[in-house]
């Protein structure tokens, strides 16, 4: 992977980062917990599946995108009762003895609407909420990630680094990388030397 | 533990190679069958340009059966899907692990067919290009569809059901095509890197994503019941006999699910030869569903012969000519095949050599889906063909033009299919990760 193709979302410029790979679920668990407890700020953790474990240490609780599809199920289900209200009450056609507001069979309607806006609204807050689609894939992130690898972005001020540094490595860290999001080609160079000296 | 094989050993760094080795380049086979598959498809187009250049009558409507085949198609295909969503949806929430590596499979399974499905009331519409009279939407006729009509619940129920799979196997998708966006390079990287949304599997977009996945999933399960109840009231909600019963919708659920779950078996079964798969795709795995499929097939032998018991006993005399006619009519032949391949054929599955023999997965597999297409066909034509008054009863057999579509629909379905095992992972990548748990103790997690 070259170092255009790494690409730099958003953050600060001047942002000093440790970037820790990982082989195993409990190893990274256990370094997100300490961070925790020591209260260092976690800039983010790539996984390559979702794992119940590391959201719990991360202390991630119920995400927005249950509020969003309930929004959607709501607005699904009204909204297409509401259709068929509408144009039952604007049928001018005459015709014989069923009910003008049925409300039985509407329950179908309502069923259906209400599943599918759920969905939607779901799959729209995910994307969303997870800050995609993204143009540029975040500084630091290794193709290992989406593979057998798990990372730790960890920033840190200069007084900082040694005691991060030390956290990181004492989790059974594979690989620690310093990780500048100002300049992306020198997070490969650092990362490539860092592999050197590993 | 379910879906783990101990015979096996995938380790956890394997997965990617072992799931993308099956898109590198296809042989020359590959293009041959899908030329053959292509040839077929245009089938379809050709006979239906035909009929609608001269009119319905070519294609054999004809009183008293006005809805032949291509309902029989459409019933049938919308049931394909339904095992694609039972085992990516419902599977899911009851934690049934042996799932994981075939969810992804059935849930493409399910949006081809629920297309090819959606596909089939254009091609029974006689006057198909206003075919969006169906639509609710202010007209200078100031008509309205009628939304007490089981065809409009079927309009709602089908395009929901088709949306609501795209969705759910798009999002499960998303982690997987990133993982091919990083393993290729130029325009392939462009293509995969676009539909990956920019993927990069931090803890946010595993927070947000896991949460949907599984709100889809609970909001997916309803739909399975739904939408087949739904087509089932296309009949029931009729006075014809044969189609005026309240068993209908768990008899249709039922046997969606048996046929989806024949379907599975006999995609899967060569697949997992010709990707080289079998560590993933394990004997158990195919063990589990072939037990599924026996438990749908005993539920489907049930309401056969509850479906006789009450028309016999309910006294009506439409009813029980129309039972009658079905064992020993002009459909009868049709009829005994179909109970003997639906209810009898897979109960060789109680024979545990069996449910682990590629031979006898296929066969049953086939002959499931072969009778589930007669029943189709004995209840939408055969209650037709024999209503109320000898006047009216008429006969029915597919012509060659119903058939070619037929024929048509089958090969999109191979084709769409084979291009998917070709060009996306086939198999859950992040779901087959996650299935490797636990990865602790620095032992080498296998599945």
């Amino acid at each position: 992977m070259t170092a255009e193709e790494y690409g730099v979302r958003g953050e600060s410029p001047d942002q000093r980062r440790l970037l820790a790979i990982y082989s195993y679920v409990d190893d990274v668990v256990g370094v997100i917990k300490t961070l925790r407890r020591k209260k260092i700020r976690i800039d983010g953790v790539f996984s390559p599946t979702r794992s119940r474990e590391m959201q719990d240490a991360l202390g991630k609780g119920w995400s927005n995108v249950a509020f969003f599809t309930l929004l959607g199920g709501l607005t699904g289900g009204v909204g297409l009762i509401s259709l068929a209200v509408y144009a039952h009450l604007s049928f001018h056609l005459i015709t014989w003895g069923k009910p003008i507001i049925p409300p039985v069979p509407w329950v179908i309607v309502c069923f259906e609407g209400t599943i599918l806006f759920s969905v939607l609204f779901s799959f729209v807050a995910w994307v969303f909420l997870g800050r995609l689609p993204a143009p540029h894939l975040p500084a630091g992130y290794d193709e290992i990630f989406s593979g057998h690898k798990f990372g730790i972005m960890v920033p840190y001020s200069d007084g900082e680094r040694q005691e991060i540094y030390r956290i990181l490595a004492d989790g059974q860290a594979d690989e620690i990388r310093d990780v500048s999001a100002s300049d992306p080609r020198k997070a490969v160079l650092v990362a490539e030397n860092s592999r050197a000296g590993s | 533990m379910a879906g783990v094989d101990p015979d096996t050993n995938v380790r956890f760094d394997q997965v990617n190679d072992e799931i993308l080795r099956t898109l590198g380049p296809p042989p020359r086979s590959f293009w041959v069958i899908i030329g053959f598959l292509l040839i077929g498809v245009m089938l379809w187009p050709i006979p239906w340009g035909y009929q609608i250049a001269t009119g319905m009558g070519s294609a054999g409507y004809r009183p008293s059966v006005m809805w032949i085949l291509y309902i029989v198609n459409f019933v049938y295909w919308i049931a394909i899907g339904h095992s694609g969503t039972f085992i990516s949806a419902i599977l899911y929430l009851f934690r049934a692990r042996f799932r994981t590596p075939i969810s992804r499979a059935t849930e493409a399974m399910t949006i081809f067919s629920v297309f090819i499905a959606a596909m089939f009331p254009f091609v029974h519409l006689g006057r198909v290009w206003i075919f969006y009279w169906i639509l609710p939407y202010p007209n200078h006729r100031t008509i309205w569809p009628d939304f007490q009509s089981p065809l409009i619940f079927d309009l709602l129920a089908v395009s929901t059901y088709f949306t609501v799979s795209l969705v759910f196997w798009y999002s499960g998708l998303v982690p997987d095509i990133a993982a091919i966006r990083d393993r290729v390079r130029g325009l392939k990287r462009k293509i995969y890197g676009y539909f990956s949304l920019g993927w990069s599997g931090t803890d946010r977009q595993w927070h947000h994503y896991s949460m949907s996945i599984l709100l889809m999933a609970g909001l997916a399960t309803p739909l399975v019941i739904s939408v087949h109840s739904v087509v089932s009231w296309d009949f029931a909600l009729a006075i014809i006999p044969g189609y005026h019963s309240t068993i209908f919708p768990p008899y249709f659920v039922a046997g969606a699910i048996h046929q989806g779950i024949a379907m599975v078996l006999v995609l899967l079964v060569p697949l997992r030869k010709i990707f080289r798969v079998k560590n993933i795709i394990t004997d158990r795995t195919l063990d589990l569903l072939a037990q599924t499929d026996l438990l749908f097939a005993l539920v489907i032998s049930y309401t056969y012969l509850t479906e006789h018991f009450m028309a016999e006993y309910s006294g009506n005399i439409f009813e029980r000519q129309q039972f009658m006619f079905r064992m020993v009519g002009w459909y009868s032949p049709e009829y005994w095949i179909m109970t003997i391949l639906n209810a009898i054929v897979p109960l060789v599955f109680f024979i545990r050599r069996c449910r682990y023999s590629p031979f006898w997965l296929m066969t049953v597999g086939v002959a499931v889906l072969i009778g589930m297409y007669l029943e189709r066909f004995i209840i939408i034509i055969g209650s037709m063909s024999q209503d109320f008054l000898p006047y009216q009863w008429g006969f029915y057999w597919p012509g060659w033009l119903e058939s070619c579509i037929t024929f048509g629909s089958f090969c999109l379905f191979f084709l769409l299919f084979a291009l998917f095992a070709k060009f996306l992972p086939s198999i859950s990548i992040a779901e087959v990760k996650e299935a490797l748990k636990p990865m602790r103790g620095k032992k080498e997690p296998t599945l």
